[in-house]
Parts: C-alpha cells; structure tokens; sequence
C-alpha cells in the first residue's frame, strides 16, 4: 500500500522549504506520485547567498559519507523506506527496478569510498622541506544538474562536498527523489546544513546556478553538451554513445552475442554505457538480425518488477516516441519491428508502455541514426573497415573491442572523444575506483598550487 | 470646447458603463466628430452602432481592427471633434510582424491619473524618485511611469531599452547575446543607483531577479527603495513572495497589467480572503476586459481562467472587441466596488504534446 503522497521542496540550511510554486509529478502509469516544491529564481538566488556566505571550503570527514551511504540504503528517511524510494523512482523514471536495486548498493558503496575515488583521481602528494604542491578547489561553490535517467550520477555532487565544495543540486524533473534522499542522509549523517541546498525547478533557474557558482556539473543530452563545451568552469556529461567494434565472425559467436545484449540492453538501456552502436568488420546485417532476435526475446514486465530488464514509460510519451523511430530509422534497415507485428510500444499490463529494442542497421558508420542514444536498448550495426581506422569510434564514452580489434585500444584511447575503452568480454560499466569512467572529477574541482616555506632558503 | 465628459470627476461616480457606451458610439460614428477610421469602417458593417449596439456584449459585434492598426495612416484615427488637440502615437511591442498603432491626447493620461490614486491606496511613497527600467520610445508605458513620478512629486530616471531588439535575440536563439543586454541594462541601472537616491522602480520581474543576483546593485535598491512597480510578464506566487519578503522587505510592491490597446489595471489593494495576490482592476468604463472561455466565447464564472477580451473606449480611441493572447482568472469584485478583477495573467497555450528526449539524460 503506497503511503501519502509525499511533498518534496526546496531543502535550504538543512530545512524543508513551503515553497508556493508546485507541479505534480505523476508516475508513468498516471497516477499521483509527489507534489513538487519548484525554486524560482529568486528563492534559488536566496539560498545561493546563502550557501556561499558559509562556503569556506572545509571538508567533511570521510567517516560523514560512508554513514550518510548506509543511511541512503537501508534508512527511513523524511518519512521514506528505501523500498519505498525505489517505488518511487521506477514509477517516476521507467528505470527498471533490478537497477534501482543495484543502483542503491552502488551509491551506498560510492560514499563509502570517497577517499580512495578522491585519491585515485589525483597524483601523488609532493612535499620535500620547504616545497610542497597542494590541490585546492578552483572555487568554493557548485552547482549540479543532475539527471533523471539513473541515480548514481548523484555520486559526484557528494563526492564535491568531499573535496570542500559547498553544492547547490538542481534534480530531474522526473527524479527528485535521489539527491533528496541523499542530502537527508548527508544532513542525518552531520553534515553542515548549509554546504548544500536541494532546488527543484526548471531548466532557466540551472541554467542560472551555473552563471552564478563557481564551478558547474550538468548531465545533459546533446543540446545542453553543445551549449556548455565551450565553458572550462562547466563539466558537461552528455550523450555517451558507446560503442563496440567486432569482427567478422561475431553474428555466428553465440557467447559474443550473449554479451552485446547485455552491454545494450541491462539497467533497461538507460546508462550512458550502454552500447548503442555496433560496428563490426563482417556485414551489418546478418550480425543485426541476430542481435535483433536475441533482444526481441527480453521480456515485456512490469517496470517494478524485480526480473524487469525494460524500461517503463507513460503511454503518450510510448507513441511520440514510436513516431520519432519511424522518421529517424526512416533511411535504415529495421531488424525488430516485424518481430512486434510493426510497434515497438508494449503493454506490460500495469497501465504503462514499455519499449521493447530496436536494432537497425545502415550501410555507412556515418550514416544516420548512428550516433543516435535513446533511453531503451536502441542500437544501430553499421560496417567498418581498417581504412576507417578510429574516426567511427569517436565521441563515445566507452568504445569496447571484445574480439580481433582489441590491438586497437592504444590508438582508440589516444582519440580525445574517447573516455575509456574495454577489451575483451567486458562489460563496457566495468572498473575499478582508480580507473576512470569519465575523466577526473577531481581535476576539474582542484588545480594545483605551490607553497614555498622559509625552510627553504634555509 | 467643454471638458470631455467621459471621465470620473475626481472623486467622482463613475459613469454607468452603458450610458458611457452610448455617448461613446455617437461621439465616434458622427461624421461631425467620428475619426476617418471609424466613418469609413461604419459602411461596412451589418449593423448600426447607434441603434443595434445598446449593451457591453454587444460590442462582440463588432470586427477585430487590430490588424488594420498595423498599417493605418495615423491621422486616419484621429477623431473630427478633437481636431487642433495634441495627439501622440504609440506602438505596440511589436513582437509578431509590424506593431499596431494607437493616438493618445488625455484619455490614457486620465487612466494613469487613476492609478496614481490607486498606488496611494497601496501606501506607495508621496515623493522621491523613480527608475523606470523599462521600454520607452513607442511604447506607451514610458511616458505612463513618468508621469506617475510627476504626479508623486519625483523625476524619473529612464534608460535605453529596447525590448524588441531583446526579443529578436531571443527568438533567435541567440540567448547568450539576450543575457548580455539584460547585464547592459544593469549597467545603466547601476550608473544612476550609484549617485541617485532612488525611492520607487519600474521594472520586469526578469530584470528585477537579475538585479538580485547583482549583490553590489541590490544592496543600494533594497536600501533606497520605498515601492517598486513591476510588469510586462506574469510572476509566479514564490518569486513575488521573495520579492515581498526576502529581498525588499522595506518595499510597497504592486504590479499594473496592460498593453498598448487596454490601457493599464493596476493591482488593488489586497483584502482579507483573496485567493490571488495580485488581483487587477481596469480602468472600467473606458477599458473594459471581459474574460472568455476561448471553446464558447462566452464569459467564465469566478474563479475560472478566461481569453481576456478589452474594449478600450475614449473619445480619443474607440477600439472594441480585441482579443488578446493573454488569459485570467476571473475575481468577483472587491468590496464597494462593481469592477471583476482579474488574477494570474499567463499567456495562452495549447495543450503540451509529449516531447521526445534524444539522449538518456
């Protein structure tokens, strides 16, 4: 039985805030799901002013993170089970629920290692008597826009208070809920109220955060990555469009196949590592169909469902998006409509729609859609040869070669677009706290900086 | 020549709205006193504005002329009977292809006469300066809020702005550039803040949160200012709540509502009981809104949203049956008074379709 429709507003010096601006937020099934507290400019201007009068760059201790980490996974917080969050943040976003689940485990991991993930990003400390280097943060404030489509990108905001930041978080529309929960559980765990407030609200208040902190963090698709590239005080994640490069034999490598479907399609296809172009050095098409089948066989359930691998989403949002594929894969092959007698939009029964995958192939690596990432297993099979050399895996968060053209990876890893390449049966998600996922959050955060003492004259 | 009759003496009874309409048709429709405009459009109506029109909803009748303002020659508009008066010419904002034009000589001085009396009510300051950020040139709020300043006993500080250029910009997508001329404007605001003892602002909620966000500029306004004026766009109840509460506490803020063909409603005085912060009071009988279900045509009922309608009726201007893009809700009128009031001005829309997101984020 799902409890009282909850209110979730603005949280300003650790306090909920009234705010007179609300939305419903419904789930994907219609129903009511929470009343939003929205932060207009003027209140988000209120409490940047305020956060920034207290940003004295102080950082909190380790042991604050790794509770507030137990606390965001097994506590009642502001009234919520974490069974209850996870309800929640499905019926809202369509994620799955079994990646909720691990989601959760893998944020309460997360802040249980701030110090190893902080320390991993940096070079080791320099000091000889009178000289040392230290890393200090470009600013004392941050604003974070963070997105819907998975809570773990929630991870690098804490991890910013980690490095002495002081944080405003604008959520997702659709997901309030995850850095709610977890600034509740930072507060429960003593951190200062007012290094951090939590804003829900539209995209023209982010966009004002990030004029008015010091440093920027925004999740975006395509259009927020091309207006924030040119800013060195914003880091942008935008589309991932990973990517797998296969050889010849891969449409008859049953074990390979296996592993492409995961690496598209686990977490519902929603992570920005999940792969959404295929490139392979035999012919696209075989090698499509065959993906095409394997993933037409992944089951239409109910998003909270634990077994549930595809994502949810509301009916009238199923249809624009079954519209938007047909011109989009217009001048391509479709490998998976056919097999949904035409639609890709199911009924799972639970007054949602699911979309269920679609593989599509083309004859050129550049050719349209490819490039394309949705939010469902959503994968283009083009054909590549050794003349096109990297140019086709650029711009991708992962590239994976798991078979012939693993020799690549020294050249793929030198292209700039790339973030990280996996060889070999790997998941494209796989990684160790010292191996990064993107880049360095911590040298976007800190710069070094030299301090010279009287010791050394001496 | 007699002083027009068409206004409340001061302090005066208002006319009755149909009295005023009949006197309103005869002085426009008379070729001794009807504008060329007018005289010439009579023809080609089916119906007889001095016999057929009697009642306020009856003006539906009459056609939209908002586009013909676009092209008009000016003169055109000017009625007979006011030959030899001082007229001048604004224009509208101009957003959607070349603005409308009206003339002006006493009728929207009148209206804003009246709402100096309405910003009394309020407890708006009795004197000192006023900034007006807003539009000047063409637009008739410019000469409006400068003689609001007059009439309490201030000059007024203007600036250059120019709101269709900032629109072009925006439209354009070019909104980093939009940004940029909101900062200019707070330059200029900055330039007369700085040597000025500035008591009341004009200014757009926009504007307004950029100046919040100025903390060298803001400071010196939240000090100096006694009332601050604001319109142009809607404002939502938590950013009016900061303005009243957070940011200029010291502050009498009130808003007016209206455009180039309306005139302008400012915001009444609040009473026990109002559901809506700002509820707005048009200058009745010479602009007269009604509220419409835009399905029907028919007026909503209290408390329901409607397509706000003005007949905004002088002997300087006779512009009947105008629709505009803008919607209210309907507010029963308050205390004493015979007047609907209108709350929470938002544009029209149609309905949002479902939006395809590209990307996972």
């Amino acid at each position: 039985m799902p409890d009282r429709q909850p209110f979730i507003g603005p949280v300003i010096g650790g306090r909920g805030t009234e705010s007179r601006d609300r939305a419903e937020l419904a789930a994907l099934d219609g129903a009511p799901l929470a009343t939003i507290g929205l932060a207009p400019q003027l209140l988000a201007q209120a409490a940047l002013n305020r956060v920034r009068a207290s940003a004295d760059g102080s950082v909190p201790p380790p042991e604050l993170f790794a509770t507030a980490g137990k606390l965001f996974a097994t506590a009642e917080l502001e009234g919520e089970t974490p069974q209850e969050y996870r309800r929640r943040v499905v019926m809202a976003t369509g994620t799955p629920a079994g990646a909720i689940t691990r989601a959760i485990d893998g944020i309460g991991n997360s802040l249980g290692m701030v110090e190893r993930l902080n320390r991993a990003e940096l070079p080791a400390p320099f000091e000889v008597p009178g000289y040392s280097t230290h890393w200090v943060p470009r600013g004392s404030l941050l604003a974070a826009v963070v997105p819907n489509n998975h809570p773990e990108p929630n991870v690098t905001w804490v991890r910013s208070l980690s490095m002495g930041m002081s944080v405003l978080v604008r959520p997702g529309s659709k997901d309030p809920f995850t850095p709610r929960r977890l600034l509740a559980a930072l507060l429960a765990a003593g951190l200062d109220p007012d290094k951090a407030a939590f804003l829900p609200g539209g995209h023209d208040m982010g966009e004002h955060l990030l004029a008015q902190t010091d440093l920027g963090l925004v999740y975006g698709g395509p259009a927020a990555a091309a207006r924030y590239a040119g800013r060195g005080d914003v880091l942008v994640r935008g589309p991932g469009r990973s990517k797998a490069l296969v050889g010849s034999g891969a449409a008859q490598d049953d074990g390979l196949l296996d592993d492409l479907v995961r690496w598209i399609a686990d977490d519902g296809g929603v992570r920005c590592n999940n792969i959404s172009l295929v490139l392979t050095s035999g012919p696209a098409e075989p090698l499509a169909e065959a993906l095409a089948e394997r993933l037409a066989a992944l089951p239409v359930l109910p998003v909270l469902d634990e077994r549930a691998t595809l994502p949810a989403t509301s009916r009238g949002n199923a249809e624009a998006m079954a519209e938007y594929l047909a011109e989009l894969t217009a001048e391509a092959v479709d490998h998976s409509s056919a097999r949904y007698g035409g639609s890709p939009v199911a009924d799972p029964g639970d007054g949602t729609a699911v979309l269920r995958p679609v593989v599509v192939s083309v004859n050129r690596p550049d050719a349209s859609p490819a490039g394309t990432e949705l939010g469902f297993p959503f994968v283009v099979v083009a054909p590549w040869n050794q003349d096109d050399g990297t140019g086709p895996l650029r711009e991708s968060l992962v590239v994976s070669l798991p078979d012939e053209h693993a020799s690549l990876a020294p050249r793929v890893l030198r292209e700039p677009s790339v973030r990280k390449v996996v060889t070999g049966r790997v998941k494209p998600w796989a990684g160790l706290p010292e191996t990064p996922h993107d880049g360095s959050l911590a040298q976007f955060l800190l710069e070094p900086k030299g301090l010279v003492t009287a010791e050394a004259e001496s | 020549m007699t002083e027009l009759t068409n206004v409340p003496a001061q302090g005066g009874e208002p006319p009755k709205p149909t009295e005023y309409l009949r006197d309103i048709l005869r002085w426009h429709f008379d070729p001794a006193t009807g504008s060329p405009f007018w005289l010439a459009r009579a023809r080609t109506l089916d119906f007889d504005p001095l016999t057929d029109i009697t009642d306020i909803s009856d003006l539906r009748r009459f056609p939209d002329v908002s586009d013909d303002l676009r092209t008009v020659p000016v003169e055109d508009l000017v009625p007979a009977g006011l030959k030899g008066r001082s007229f001048e010419v604004f224009e509208s904002g101009g957003t959607v292809g070349a603005p409308k034009r009206v003339v002006d000589s006493t009728a929207r001085v009148r209206n804003i006469d009246w709402v100096s009396t309405v910003l009394a009510e309020h407890g708006f300051p009795e004197r000192g300066h006023w900034l007006h950020v807003g539009p000047t040139g063409p637009h008739a709020v410019g000469r409006s809020v400068r003689r609001l300043a007059q009439l309490r006993d201030g000059m007024c500080f203007t600036l250059d702005f120019d709101p269709r250029w900032v629109k072009r910009l925006i439209g354009s997508g070019r909104t980093d550039l939009a940004a940029e001329y909101r900062e200019y404007l707070l330059d200029q605001m900055e330039l007369i803040v700085s040597t000025q003892n500035i008591t009341v602002l004009f200014i757009t909620p926009p504007v307004l949160e950029a100046v919040c966000a100025r903390s060298g500029l803001y400071e010196r306004l939240a000090r100096s200012l006694k009332g601050i004026l604001w319109a142009g766009t809607s404002i939502s109840l938590e950013t009016l709540h900061q303005i009243e509460e957070t940011f200029f506490p010291d502050a009498t803020v009130a808003a007016i509502y209206g455009n180039t063909m309306m005139g302008v409603a400012p915001q009444r005085p609040r009473e026990e009981g109002d559901a809506h912060p700002c509820v707005f009071r048009p200058y009745v009988p010479q602009s007269i809104v009604e509220l419409l279900d835009p399905q029907t045509g028919e007026p909503v009922a209290y408390g329901e949203r409607g397509q706000v309608l003005v007949h905004q009726m002088s002997r300087d201007l006779f512009l009947p049956n105008l629709l505009e893009r803008d919607t209210a809700i309907r507010v029963r009128p308050a205390t004493g008074d015979d007047v609907d009031g209108l709350a929470d001005i938002a544009p029209l829309r149609s309905a949002d379709a479902p939006k395809v997101v590209e990307g996972v984020y």
